[in-house]
């Protein structure tokens, strides 16, 4: 029986990595042949080649180097880490929510209908999603 | 929560280096462990007892004020 690789860089990883690339490539080459809009699709294609190949670049690496990998490993399995990361999307929401509560309020005294209607809108889905979020979490813990 | 982590490793001359990488995790993770800016999972707080071959008791000195 195939046991699931726990490595940190594994083929399904390099497997996204190189589909990034790809689509990067694609996006470039269709830009230039002006068959997509230059500007817009040639930005997101080079991104797309730079997240990529950097992801390919570190994966090699990871494989090859052990002190890399020792490294990358106790990172991603660090619990202060995942303790960090946890606490600072949530430190995220929070603010981005706050933000966007008192540009409602700016937008309706300048009248911005529009941005205020847009920031209501996604307000409420934060709350949602925070809510969506807790039900599922008190179902599962 | 106190903890005797940075008393017992120099007791021992283990550097936090080692102890980090012997529990999986970074060194900062112990510096913060020893300086009691993060508490641990009962997990972590498990095997690092384990590895001094003393009780969690004997390594994290809980205070009744914190519950």
């Amino acid at each position: 029986m195939k046991s699931k690789d726990s490595s940190y860089y594994n083929n399904r990883r390099l497997a996204l990595s190189i589909f990034w690339l790809v689509t990067g490539v694609v996006l470039t080459v269709l830009s230039i042949l002006e068959v997509l809009d230059s500007t817009y699709w040639s930005g997101m294609g080079g991104g797309l080649i730079a997240v990529g190949a950097l992801q390919i670049a570190r994966n090699l690496r990871y494989r090859r180097n052990p002190e890399y990998r020792e490294k990358i490993d106790t990172e991603a399995g660090d619990e202060r880490n995942s303790f960090l990361r946890m606490k600072s999307w949530s430190w995220t929401g929070y603010i981005v929510m706050l933000v966007e509560a008192v540009g409602v309020v700016v937008a309706m005294v300048l009248r911005q209908e529009t941005v205020r209607t847009v920031l209501s809108y996604s307000v409420c889905l934060i709350l949602l999603v925070y809510w969506v979020s807790y039900l599922v979490l008190s179902r599962k813990y | 929560m106190r903890n005797r982590i940075e008393e017992i490793r120099n007791e021992r001359g283990i550097r936090q280096e080692e102890l980090a990488r012997l529990m999986g995790v970074s060194r900062q993770t112990i510096s913060s462990l020893e300086n009691g800016r993060y508490n641990p999972s009962i997990l972590l707080a498990h095997k690092i007892a384990a590895y001094f071959g003393l009780t969690i008791e004997e390594v994290f000195i809980f205070e009744e004020e914190e519950a």
